[in-house]
């Protein structure tokens, strides 16, 4: 089944592709949020994606792997809250 | 003459952290070479395929994501001066996926000047080509096909140096004045799949690398707070 699933990707992966660069409806939506959400919003998904990734690197148990994805989340977010914090506080003190 | 066994094959294997059950990591080298290929594909030829299917998911679609918020063009492979793109170092990561980038970054410096057209004429021209730099050379039919299918790039844009064209223009600063902020959240997408890949194949190489020393001591401080006292010795 995942052979299957793989070769099927494989096999239509330049039409989704076409889909993904050339829609109509994709770039007023990305223009959109351009304009609307900070920077340092598309930063989220990163860190939880980072906690997923190391989370199941040192797990192999599913149901550890997602206590653990929580545990790195709330680390990782907590100190990049306080980087960000520290920043605007150095900026706000200029 | 009588043939002896083969000898058992010796197995390697990791313990899981969680439960201490044995899982069978086949051939290790093998396994790592799959998953940066594609990621996830070592842990399914190990039979892990709850772990592949995640790390599959999540980095191709964070590599993908970051393509389409770049528009496309922020994985590519340069090493010209003044756009040495040390990003791809990291973007390489990700496996095949980032593969093409080297191979039209070949073509578009290679004697014939233009990059392939990829997917049949379905992917955008010039995907995962680097930008051309003022004062660079391609072939005709590469300039033709900018000029025709590129928003931003005309004919005059190019100076006529049979048989090639030389391009006028710093196509990275039209890239980075289209794409705005985007450019630069789509590179660290991209460079951010790549990068975790390298703890995926090390968990195909080596197992999972299991918790840390402050989760052990955890572990051990609960297990020794729930565990029954021990009876009174009746001969002191």
């Amino acid at each position: 089944m995942v052979a299957t699933t793989t070769l099927t990707l494989l096999a239509v992966s330049p039409w989704l592709a076409q889909g993904l660069f050339q829609a109509p409806l994709l770039s007023p939506l990305l223009a959109s949020l351009a304009g609307r959400v900070p920077g340092i919003f598309f930063g989220l998904p990163l860190v939880a994606l980072a906690s997923l990734i190391f989370a199941a690197t040192h797990h192999e148990d599913p149901a550890a792997i997602r206590l653990a994805t929580v545990h790195w989340t709330v680390w990782l977010g907590g100190m990049l809250g306080i980087v960000l914090a520290g920043v605007l506080l150095l900026g706000w003190l200029q | 003459m009588a043939r002896t066994a083969d000898p058992q094959p010796s197995r390697i294997v990791a313990i899981s952290p969680d439960d201490g059950s044995a899982i069978d990591l086949r051939s290790p080298a093998l396994a790592a070479v799959l998953s940066w290929a594609v990621p996830g594909l070592g842990q399914f030829y190990q039979g892990r395929t709850t772990k592949g299917g995640l790390f599959m998911a999540a980095i191709l679609t964070t590599f993908v994501v970051g393509l389409w918020l770049g528009g496309g063009k922020v994985v590519y492979a340069s090493w010209k001066p003044g756009d040495a793109r040390w990003a791809f170092v990291c973007q390489a990561g990700a496996g095949l996926v980032a593969l093409p980038a080297v191979v039209q970054s070949s073509q578009l410096l290679g004697p014939l000047r233009q990059p392939f057209v990829l997917g049949g004429g379905l992917l955008p021209v010039g995907f995962m080509a680097p930008p051309l730099a003022p004062g660079q050379y391609v072939s005709r039919a590469y300039a033709d096909r900018l000029a025709r299918h590129v928003p931003g790039i005309k004919p005059d844009d190019f100076f006529d140096k049979p048989p090639l064209k030389q391009f006028r223009r710093d196509q990275l600063a039209q890239w980075h004045r289209q794409l705005g902020k985007f450019f630069e959240i789509g590179t660290l997408y991209t460079m951010l799949a790549g990068m975790l890949n390298l703890l995926v194949i090390y968990d195909a190489w080596a197992g999972p690398l299991g918790p840390s020393e402050e989760e052990k001591k955890r572990r051990v401080a609960e297990a020794a707070a729930s565990a029954p006292s021990a009876p009174a010795d009746p001969n002191p």
